[in-house]
């Protein structure tokens, strides 16, 4: 694949070229070079197709923290194949799966029949291995030799590890190989069979509240684990703003602590459930307009590295029932970028976005940088800003978002990775 | 003529003051009829209803089967133990297949908040709550505010405190809504282990101590422990419980004035209320009951005169 890009607005902060309109040539999946459009510099060499993309902007193409693509065992909510269909259309080229799959993801050989698959797909789909047997959150897994099969992380997805004596147990094995835990800070005695973040709302709809301190005093406690330990976590999508605080305040300190926030919970609050609508049904729950603006606040000053689509697809049977018996999840990876724009408060730059949804990822899973340079592999995501376009679901094999016919003002245009240029519909 | 604002009956949310004024005055006419000789009209001579239970319950069932054999509305009772609920079918099936059989209108009861909405928003028909988990119980609050004006002539201005357990009540949620927009003060009263953290962001106070709740108030609305909706213990024992917030006799000497005693029933005897303050004059718990039959009718007469003409 040879191409000439031109006249593109780059938006990579890792980039000297950010914020700068560039046109650039590409072979072989690799950056060739870059200059700027005004010097005229780059012409169109022979073989090579021209792509004109006057008020289009180029990123480097998004990385994802958390996608359930709930493969095995799950296939009637989404399989590995449509879960790369749905992250190309959202701009996404690498996604990390979470093992909640059915068995669970907690062996080498299990970890292999993703790994093995990766040749075929459009994207670099990266197995997360369950920290525990059988998500049990009895003994710990067989981390290293899942790690050296392809895992780039342990975790047990939605179910928190509640014995402390095993978190860090983990946290210090996980040293010796420079292993990564990832956890979802919810302690379930205190959230028990929660529907909603306990709040006003939940008090109006009669619905059993999950309290933020669930969240709260599971990440002290697990901060706690890690200072022992000296070891490093991530806490995967943080959600209240007293788990903003505290993470703001371990980092100060200088403890090894990363985390992300999903897309649903920077988008949307518990208001969204007033109708019953099991569509914003989600896990970690959507929380309070205070919360809200403190995710913000922190993907603003750096305290959250990254965020993620959290993409929990769901058959309609799962969802279309009465509300307490519908299962947690929102499909959001072909519109999580677009989401965000709408929501972002001015604080938070576009570029911030794109180092959040892409270099952050790719850091905390110990991934080369894909960044716009020359000699650097070519793995883009070009978008239009200040258009209209329709959220669609095709792509993924689950409809459980509540955003589907909504329309937004940013389209993806088109997808590079592996040296293949994907046109988005 | 007036008209009710609403197409179904999902919760007291919906309503406006001028609605429940509605619903009252509707009340008033059928229980005159009520006690009359011929207790019968025929306003729901053309309606079919089905009585959806998927909890159990034995008296708003009964009280409303009454209203709409008063109303000779033709009428079809289903409940989940005879249901096809435990063979695994959704709930909009097992009411779609209902109403396939030509019914109008759906009384539901369900364990789960929010479902009566979530049927009205996927079946065609009229929905009526009555009792959707720990979520709202219209009808009943329409009953207690009715029998509130009723006793003392009206809601407006007075004082109502609710006891016991308000974390695992739909009829503490309704009543609250209910006596707040026809300009009641509110209070709730129980152990902090079953009260929302968040109930004051509805504007109703909040009282731990029992005697100083019966104090303020000019109502007193006795709720039961629900102890089939508690999967943890709350409080250590139901004993216990009845000397924090039990009302007997005892208390109620030592006030300097008259309350109203109200309860929803089933009374638990002996646990939040005694026998001898159930029975006493200060109650009005069965002229609860009367006026449920009256106010469920007056619900059911209002929501049909909503259906389209033909």
């Amino acid at each position: 694949m040879k191409l000439r890009l031109s006249q593109v607005l780059i938006c990579d902060p890792a980039s000297g070229f950010n914020g700068k309109v560039c046109d650039l040539l590409l072979q072989e999946g690799i950056i060739q070079s870059i200059e700027l459009s005004e010097s005229g510099k780059i012409k169109t060499p022979k073989g090579y197709k021209e792509l004109s993309l006057i008020g289009k902007v180029l990123s480097p193409a998004f990385a994802d923290l958390r996608a359930d693509f709930s493969d095995p065992g799950f296939e009637y909510n989404e399989t590995i194949e449509t879960g790369c269909v749905a992250a190309l259309k959202g701009g996404f080229t690498t996604v990390a799966i979470l093992p909640s799959t059915q068995p669970p993801r907690d062996n080498k050989s299990a970890v292999a029949y993703v790994t093995g698959k990766s040749a075929q797909l459009p994207i670099q789909v990266l197995p997360y291995g369950t920290a525990t047997h059988g998500r049990e959150g009895k003994e710990m897994a067989e981390l290293y030799d899942m790690k050296l099969a392809g895992a780039v992380g342990f975790t047990d997805g939605n179910n928190a590890i509640g014995n402390a004596g095993l978190v860090l147990r983990i946290l210090q094995y996980n040293k010796i190989f420079n292993g990564l835990l990832l956890v979802l800070a919810n302690d379930q005695n205190l959230s028990d069979n929660g529907q909603m973040h306990e709040g006003k709302v939940s008090t109006l709809l009669g619905l059993k509240g999950m309290p933020a301190i669930a969240e709260e005093t599971f990440i002290s406690r697990d901060l706690e684990l890690l200072k022992y330990a000296e070891g490093k976590i991530h806490f995967s999508c943080i959600s209240t703003k007293g788990a903003v605080e505290l993470i703001r305040k371990a980092k100060r300190q200088g403890l090894q602590v990363t985390c992300d926030v999903a897309m649903a919970n920077l988008c949307f609050t518990d208001e969204a459930l007033t109708s019953y609508d099991s569509n914003y049904k989600v896990l970690p729950p959507l929380r309070g307009k205070q919360d809200q603006k403190a995710l913000w606040e922190g993907i603003a000053d750096g305290t959250i590295d990254a965020i993620c689509s959290n993409h929990q697809p769901q058959r309609i049977e799962n969802k279309a029932v009465e509300f307490e018996y519908a299962y947690h999840g929102m499909a959001t990876l072909t519109h999580t970028f677009q989401l965000l724009l709408e929501t972002k408060p001015t604080t938070v730059s576009l570029m911030q976005l794109v180092n959040a949804l892409s270099h952050q990822p790719r850091k905390i899973l110990q991934l080369d940088s894909h960044k716009i340079e020359v000699g650097e592999k070519a793995d883009l995501v070009c978008y239009q800003l200040n258009t209209r376009h329709q959220i669609s679901s095709s792509g993924s094999k689950s409809a459980n978002s509540p955003s589907l016919g909504k329309e937004v003002t940013t389209k993806i245009e088109w997808v590079i990775h592996s040296q293949q240029l994907h046109i988005i519909a | 003529m007036k008209k009710f604002s609403q197409k179904h009956l999902l919760g007291i949310k919906d309503l406006t003051p001028a609605d429940i004024q509605l619903v009252f005055e509707s009340a008033d006419n059928f229980k005159q009829i009520i006690n009359r000789p011929l207790k019968k009209v025929p306003s729901l001579r053309d309606v079919t209803i089905a009585n959806v239970f998927f909890e159990n319950s034995t008296r708003t069932r009964i009280s409303f089967e009454l209203a709409q054999k008063r109303l000779s509305a033709d009428i079809v009772n289903f409940s989940a133990s005879s249901s096809s609920v435990s063979k695994g079918e959704t709930l909009i099936d097992t009411v779609n297949n209902i109403l396939a059989m030509k019914v109008d209108m759906v009384v539901m009861r369900h364990p789960a908040p929010g479902a009566c909405l979530f049927l009205a928003k996927h079946v065609n028909a009229q929905i009526i709550n009555a009792g959707d988990g720990t979520h709202e119980h219209p009808t009943q609050a329409l009953l207690d505010a009715y029998s509130i004006r009723e006793k003392l002539g009206q809601v407006k201005g007075k004082k109502v405190v609710i006891v016991g357990d308000i974390t695992h009540s739909r009829v503490a949620l309704s009543n609250i809504l209910c006596l707040q927009k026809l300009g009641a003060e509110v209070m709730v009263c129980g152990p902090t282990t079953l009260i929302p953290k968040y109930i004051s962001s509805l504007g109703v106070l909040v009282e731990h101590d029992l005697m100083k709740a019966l104090q303020w108030c000019d109502v007193a609305n006795m709720l039961r422990i629900q102890l089939e909706r508690q999967d943890i213990k709350y409080f250590p024992s139901l004993r216990e419980y009845s000397m924090l917030y039990g009302l007997d006799k005892e208390k109620l000497a030592l006030l300097d004035k008259e309350i109203v005693i109200m309860h929803p029933g089933p009374i638990n005897r002996g646990v939040e209320i005694t026998s001898d303050v159930a029975d006493s004059k200060h109650s009005i718990i069965l002229d609860q009951v009367e006026n449920g039959v009256a106010t469920r009718m007056a619900i059911m007469y209002l929501l049909a005169g909503q259906k389209p003409e033909i």
